[in-house]
């Protein structure tokens, strides 16, 4: 092996494995961090430490690198590089060295938050870094600045990198109405990425200005507003649910389609209906995360109707996987273990939330332990199910080689059952009233069981996490040879060898009239047949 | 792989087995200068008082992220823009938004003060955001004079008049620069008052993108100087000048006439 060819490689195969080897070790960091948390609430009064900003600290690097460093890089990092040019069967991205650039700034913005652990004054400040806290503490909040635009930056070249491949580069006959869910999904979300990463980009300037350049936007004393923060932090933040929601129910569908062996249900009716239209109504509901802060009536009633509103594209969404499921020639191997696991896990996530549109019931449920359940489940653990679920199902395609699939399931099972009894007491404490972000809890001792139950419940968690990831290490090195398609699935990026060459085929695919990448079932045609191999394809100029 | 149908081996084997692997090690090189001019550099000067050290992290990153953007050019000048223009249309639509995120600060911040400019403001100048104006205006016509020029192959002409766009740019740098001193020698300052804030870094964020279109300028200028532009490559600095001049309404309008 050349490491050289990997350290400095422009192959978007190559440039995705690189991301998705940062996001896992930043994964294992945010969860070293979730681990120390729990260990600290396990029993009342100090029990790791005694300074209540040294759990912030872990708070901030629990949530800042496993939603930065981890979920948003690994979806729209690692799995768009990985599948997209192999889904429109195209040679590469439109600007491979952009593309590496992405991926080495990504790096820089890891270095940065692991930096945290060995500066003097760390930052401080949660992942979201309101003032007036952010500008009045010790802390290094330049540091949260410069991680968030950095990573920030390389999500957004990025962005204009495969939105310009998927317009330009699909293989002949590859209409929009062929592409796979999943290249909607990721196109959509590089579209949120786009307009709403450089509002977060100035909030998290403008908090660093007002800190180190003495500007006054949120100092009120001088004509400021802190709550302008608030409102564009969330104005990026929410999007940035469906920035992660998308690319990892997108993932879901091409495992469920595959292992369910059925079309897509309804395809335009979960494209045009569900990905569009959370895109159209992602940028108008951000105020439900304010409700408590503030806010006039008529804002919020506003956008607790939108905020309703989402759950339709989301159903729709939803619909079309249960869909997929009806009379499906189901198989359940690993993959479409984690892909149903996704879909429990969100339907419980998405229910819980219903009550939180609501402002009149928010103002119990806010800054409680039922906000943090109600959100691991629909975002924080159905998207790790599902990038999980994800990296199995291209194991095959990325290394050649096929894992175990017994520990497959153990990994499954163990992390199933740790995110439930976790996840589920949480909601169940938060609605009897604990509050979020305490480091210790005097005022509250009888949870002190329940946080013993959770401690175990995360110690399960990472036990499974660690089989998956072991179970890949094994896998790549000694798994038994896998074939090109073990799946049998119709999509395009099984047609080529497993790993894919540089250049992915050796000549560029077109398609034909009756493939589909969901095309099984009646008069179905075979993969092998629906590709057509023309020498010498005439490429967009 | 930016051009086309190089790889036509005839065998899959050949291609998995000891085949080249495209590498470019300036994103490596550039992305690193990042790590050391802006976080590091920032930190040790703001947050820990340390500005020899903030100096030498400048000396390490400037050098390696200029190094690296003059490798990439020369490395990939003429091969690959022809998709370049949609792109930088995607990456306007990202750069409007910073625009439309201090416009909307703007707006509700200066609607909730009770009078307007607040204490301690001086009067701006009128004359000179004309002058400032139709400077800019002047330059988004001369590249487009450019632009068509080099499309009629007329590269000595396209030459001049690109000389020229970047000379106009320049110019309103120059004076943006005179007015900031003359204001700050007044008194009025980035932390005088909250239009002091709004002043300085609305026209700071439009100025540093005037700067970021001239880099792309000069990043053309040696190609264009040997004769070799790449029409590609020079629509798209000349889109992405195009937006910067159409911020400049807003700012002017907004900022100073308003």
């Amino acid at each position: 092996m050349n490491l050289k060819e990997w350290i400095f490689t422009t192959d978007h195969k190559r440039v995705g494995v690189l991301y998705l080897i940062g996001s896992i070790a930043a994964f294992g960091v945010a969860g070293v961090m979730a681990m120390l948390m729990r260990l600290e609430l396990s029993q009342l009064g100090p029990t790791l430490t005694a300074n209540p900003t040294q759990y912030n600290i872990w708070l901030y690097a629990h949530g800042a690198v496993m939603i930065l460093g981890f979920q948003i890089p690994a979806l729209t990092g690692f799995f768009a590089n990985y599948c997209i040019p192999l889904m429109i069967g195209a040679k590469d991205v439109a600007f491979p060295r952009v593309n590496a650039l992405s991926v080495w700034l990504f790096y820089v913005g890891i270095i940065l938050a692991i930096l945290t652990f060995f500066i003097p004054d760390p930052p401080d400040v949660m992942w979201t870094g309101y003032p007036p806290y952010s500008i009045l503490t010790t802390g290094n909040t330049a540091l949260y600045t410069f991680t968030v635009l950095i990573l920030g930056f390389a999500s957004i070249i990025g962005g204009v990198n495969f939105l310009t491949t998927v317009v330009y580069m699909r293989a002949p006959g590859l209409t929009w109405n062929k592409l796979n869910i999943f290249v909607w999904c990721t196109l959509a979300a590089f579209v949120l990425q786009l307009i709403f990463v450089p509002v977060l980009g100035t909030a998290v300037t403008l908090i660093s200005f007002d800190k180190y350049l003495g500007t006054h936007f949120f100092d009120p004393a001088r004509g400021g507003d802190v709550l302008t923060y608030q409102n564009l932090f969330w104005f990026y933040s929410h999007p940035a649910v469906y920035v992660i929601f998308l690319p990892f129910f997108g993932v879901v569908y091409e495992i469920v389609a595959t292992f369910a062996r059925n079309r897509v249900f309804n395809y335009a009716m979960v494209v045009y209906g569900g990905i569009f239209g959370i895109v159209a109504l992602s940028g108008v509901v951000w105020v439900h995360h304010l409700y408590v802060s503030g806010m006039a009536d008529w804002i919020r009633i506003g956008q607790m109707v939108t905020t309703l509103l989402i759950s339709v594209p989301v159903g729709l969404m939803v619909i079309g996987l249960v869909g997929t499921l009806y009379k499906g020639a189901i198989s359940f191997e690993t993959p479409m273990m984690y892909a149903l696991g996704v879909i429990f896990l969100f339907l419980i996530g998405g229910l819980t939330g219903i009550p939180l549109a609501l402002p009149s019931l928010t103002l119990h449920l806010s800054d409680t332990y039922y906000v943090v359940g109600h959100f691991h489940y629909v975002m924080a653990v159905a998207g790790t199910f599902a990038i999980f679920g994800g990296v199995y199902y291209w194991f095959p395609k990325i290394t050649g080689r096929m894992y175990s699939e017994f520990w497959g399931k153990a990994g499954f099972w163990l992390t199933f059952v740790g995110v439930n009894i976790v996840f589920w007491i949480m909601m169940d404490v938060g609605v009897k009233g604990m509050p979020r972000r305490y480091y210790d809890y005097a005022q509250f001792p009888q949870f002190e069981h329940a946080h013993q139950i959770m401690t175990f419940g995360a110690g399960i968690i990472g036990i499974g996490f660690a089989v998956a990831v072991i179970n890949w290490i094994v896998g790549a090195m000694r798994g038994k040879p896998a074939g090109d398609n073990p799946w049998g699935s119709m999509s395009l990026e099984w047609t080529t060898v497993s790993p894919p060459p540089h250049g992915n085929w050796p000549t560029p695919p077109s398609v034909s009239e009756e493939w589909h990448p969901y095309g099984y079932g009646d008069g179905r045609v075979s993969s092998d047949e629906a590709i057509l191999h023309t020498p010498d394809v005439p490429r967009v100029s | 792989m930016a051009h086309g149908n190089t790889h036509h081996a005839a065998s899959h084997a050949a291609h998995s087995h000891g085949a080249h692997w495209d590498t470019s090690i300036w994103p490596f090189v550039i992305s690193f200068g990042i790590l050391f001019a802006l976080p590091l550099a920032f930190s040790f000067h703001f947050v820990y008082h340390q500005p020899f050290v903030a100096v030498m992290m400048l000396g390490l990153g400037v050098p390696m992220i200029l190094a690296g953007i003059a490798g990439w050019v020369s490395e990939a000048m003429g091969k690959g823009e022809g998709l370049s223009y949609g792109a930088m249309g995607w990456f306007i639509l990202a750069e409007a938004m910073i625009f439309v995120s201090f416009f909307a600060l703007y707006w509700f911040l200066r609607l909730a003060e009770p009078a307007w400019p607040p204490a301690g403001s001086v009067e701006l100048p009128r004359v000179m955001p004309l002058v400032m104006t139709a400077v800019l205006v002047a330059s988004s016509l001369t590249i487009h004079y450019a632009e068509h020029l080099l499309h009629l192959g007329d590269a000595g002409g396209f030459r001049k008049w690109l000389l020229l766009t970047i000379a106009l740019g320049l110019c309103f740098l120059g004076m943006s620069a005179y007015e900031w001193t003359h204001l700050m020698h007044e008194g009025f300052n980035i932390g005088t008052n909250v239009f002091g804030t709004f002043f300085f870094t609305i026209t700071g964020f439009h100025g540093a993108h005037v700067i970021v279109g001239l880099a792309i300028f000069l990043a053309g200028l040696p190609a264009a100087l040997g004769g070799r532009a790449s029409p590609g490559f020079m629509r798209t600095a000349g889109l992405y000048w195009h937006f910067v001049d159409i911020i400049w309404f807003f700012v002017v309008s907004q900022i100073y006439y308003w």
